[in-house]
């Protein structure tokens, strides 16, 4: 890994950290929310920092660039992270769904 | 047996008064309409005609305005619901052959079918209903002529499926689930007529969408529904 690209992690993971810590405060996100986010800027600080350890596992799993292990790592819970949110979604969908009917039949006359 | 006629209508304001008409002259049942939060003046026709509605604050589209009418009859104890649009392309003096089929031939579900008796023309649109109709045989092994029908009749056990399970939708994909489930489903001959006025839901776009929802819908999810000992 390059030490660009080391700085440039290490930065956007403080960010995302600081921006979270930031929203709960406002109450703008729920602390269970923030939690996945804070422990994945701090898996990409630790992979920034042990750049050592991250050519090891890399090299080890056959990638051809440590680079391309971080950004599959990145990549890898970003797919969960959107289909947990899609999931949630749909649940969402259908309580408000429920709540239409509901208030739909409270209403008639 | 108490039969429910379940109107869905969104921006229907100039189809809405004919239908409830036909309805009201050439039937002898009760009707619902389910007003999806309209942004024409359906609810003011239905205000001052004094029609018997139910009104959606937020737009959800068919499938809820269905499920809808579905809980309504739960609630006031009806044994039929007959889902009849609200766009005047169905016909009410049909209905009466759709409760008579029910009741004789003891069926969970009755289809107002365009097919049963006259053949298929030969159209774009009817290519796709032959499609969705040959993976329903693929999988089930029953033929239904007429699969993607508007005028549907459920009787009490498919209403309570319909308000328990929300992935139930008004559309072919939900009688293979059904079939599957162990319910019986006939057709009966209808006529349909063309629609007058306004736009119909399914453009090019939406055409191709809804058909590739149906088939991957049937062939991947629906065809997996186990069947419950009842």
């Amino acid at each position: 890994m390059t030490l660009t690209l080391r700085i440039i992690l290490i930065v956007v993971s403080v960010l995302t950290f600081l921006l979270c810590i930031r929203r709960v405060k406002q109450a703008k996100l729920q602390i269970i929310d923030s939690v996945i986010w804070i422990i994945g800027s701090f898996v990409l600080i630790l992979m920034s920092v042990f750049s050592n350890a991250v050519e090891w596992i890399s090299v080890k799993l056959g990638f051809l660039a440590p680079v391309n292990f971080v950004f599959f790592t990145i990549i890898g819970f970003l797919l969960i992270e959107t289909f947990i949110t899609n999931i949630r979604i749909s649940v969402l969908n259908e309580k408000i769904k429920n709540l239409n009917h509901y208030i739909s039949l409270k209403e008639y006359k | 047996m108490k039969v429910l006629i379940v109107v869905p209508a969104y921006n229907e304001a100039l189809n809405i008064e004919k239908t409830i008409k036909d309805i009201k002259e050439n039937s002898c049942y009760d009707y619902i309409i389910v007003n999806d939060c309209s942004t024409d003046n359906t609810e003011e026709i239905c205000i001052n005609n004094k029609y018997n509605y139910l009104s959606l604050p937020v737009n959800y589209g068919l499938s809820s305005a269905i499920q809808m009418g579905m809980k309504y009859a739960k609630k006031y104890n009806y044994d039929t619901v007959i889902q009849f649009d609200g766009d005047g392309q169905h016909s009410a003096k049909y209905l009466e052959d759709i409760v008579k089929k029910m009741e004789n031939d003891n069926c969970d579900i009755v289809i107002g079918s365009r097919f049963v008796n006259k053949k298929k023309p030969k159209s774009i649109r009817m290519f796709g209903s032959n499609i969705i109709e040959f993976i329903i045989r693929l999988t089930t092994g029953k033929k239904i002529k007429d699969p993607t029908s508007g005028m549907r009749g459920y009787n009490k056990k498919a209403i309570d499926e319909f308000i328990n399970n929300p992935s139930l939708t008004p559309e072919p994909d939900t009688l293979v689930y059904f079939y599957k489930k162990g319910l019986k489903i006939e057709e009966v001959q209808v006529e349909m007529k063309e629609r007058e006025f306004g736009e119909s839901y399914l453009n090019t776009l939406k055409s191709i969408e809804y058909m590739f929802n149906m088939v991957f819908s049937i062939l991947f999810i629906r065809n997996f529904s186990r069947k419950r000992c009842k």
